[in-house]
């Protein structure tokens, strides 16, 4: 899969600045080149992620369940996703 | 001579059916703060109605009290224009009357705390023909699609003053 085109990624930065909260200092521009940055990282890495998946997951989910585990994973990191457990 | 000063609040201003502000009320540490939310992204439009009471001559001064929701840097723009009628000598259907050209300010953001209240004040030079009395239509907006306007996040206006000379 190729990266965002610049629609793409310049959506992804309104919902970011519309979504974030608390203190984020820096201007628009710097929020577009990180999110470029993420994207192409996404790229350059998804081959990388879908091979460390033990195959038998690898082989059983699909593109959008691999691209939820791999966000809900980073968000428990980042402390913003609450399970009915905690 | 003097100078003839209005204050114009959030919780007066109204909206078209799309593109306008949030009205937020954030609850402060000691009292609720509240204000009106423009987008980083889409211009977005808060409108607001008044008599020129004694208006005399000159440009309006909009002066308007912001603060950032979550940056501490870059430039926001604000802009306003007016339309202005003369009640029973001006024709013109009040629901089709258009505004005359926007004039606009570029305000930075002074950094230090994000939160902080900011003053910026727009001269409107393009007056519609106003007269004193008049009633008065004014459109505030933040032109956050301009390349100008660099800073993140909402931009919360939460008070402005209008003033003129009334001679």
């Amino acid at each position: 899969m190729a990266v965002l085109d610049a629609t793409n990624r310049e959506r992804i930065a309104r919902v970011f600045m519309r979504l974030t909260s608390g203190p984020l200092p820096c201007i628009k521009g710097d929020v577009r080149a990180a999110v470029n940055a993420a994207d192409d990282w996404v790229d350059a890495n998804s081959s990388a992620f879908n091979l460390a998946l033990p195959v038998a997951f690898r082989n059983a989910a699909n593109a959008t369940q691999k691209t939820l585990l791999l966000c809900y994973v980073a968000m428990r990191r980042a402390g913003i996703l609450k399970a009915e457990e905690d | 001579m003097a100078t003839v000063k209005l204050f114009m609040q959030p919780e007066e201003a109204q909206y078209l059916a799309t593109l306008f502000p949030q009205y937020v009320k954030n609850n402060g540490t000691s009292f609720p703060v509240s204000g009106l939310a423009y987008d980083a992204a889409t211009k977005e439009t808060a409108f607001w109605k008044f008599k020129a009471a004694n208006y005399g001559s000159g440009n309006l001064t909009l002066t308007i009290r912001w603060y950032a929701d979550t940056a501490s840097s870059g430039d926001i723009i604000w802009g306003a224009q007016i339309g202005a009628i003369t009640p029973d000598t001006d024709s013109q259907d009040v629901e089709t009357k258009s505004l005359a050209t926007a004039s606009t300010v570029t305000d930075t953001h002074l950094g230090t705390t994000g939160q902080r209240v900011h003053s910026a004040a727009i001269t409107i030079s393009n007056l519609d023909s106003i007269a004193a009395d008049d009633e008065v239509y004014l459109a505030v907006y933040r032109d956050s699609a301009a390349g100008g306007d660099t800073m993140t996040g909402d931009g919360i206006l939460v008070e402005m003053e209008l003033s003129y000379s009334d001679t």
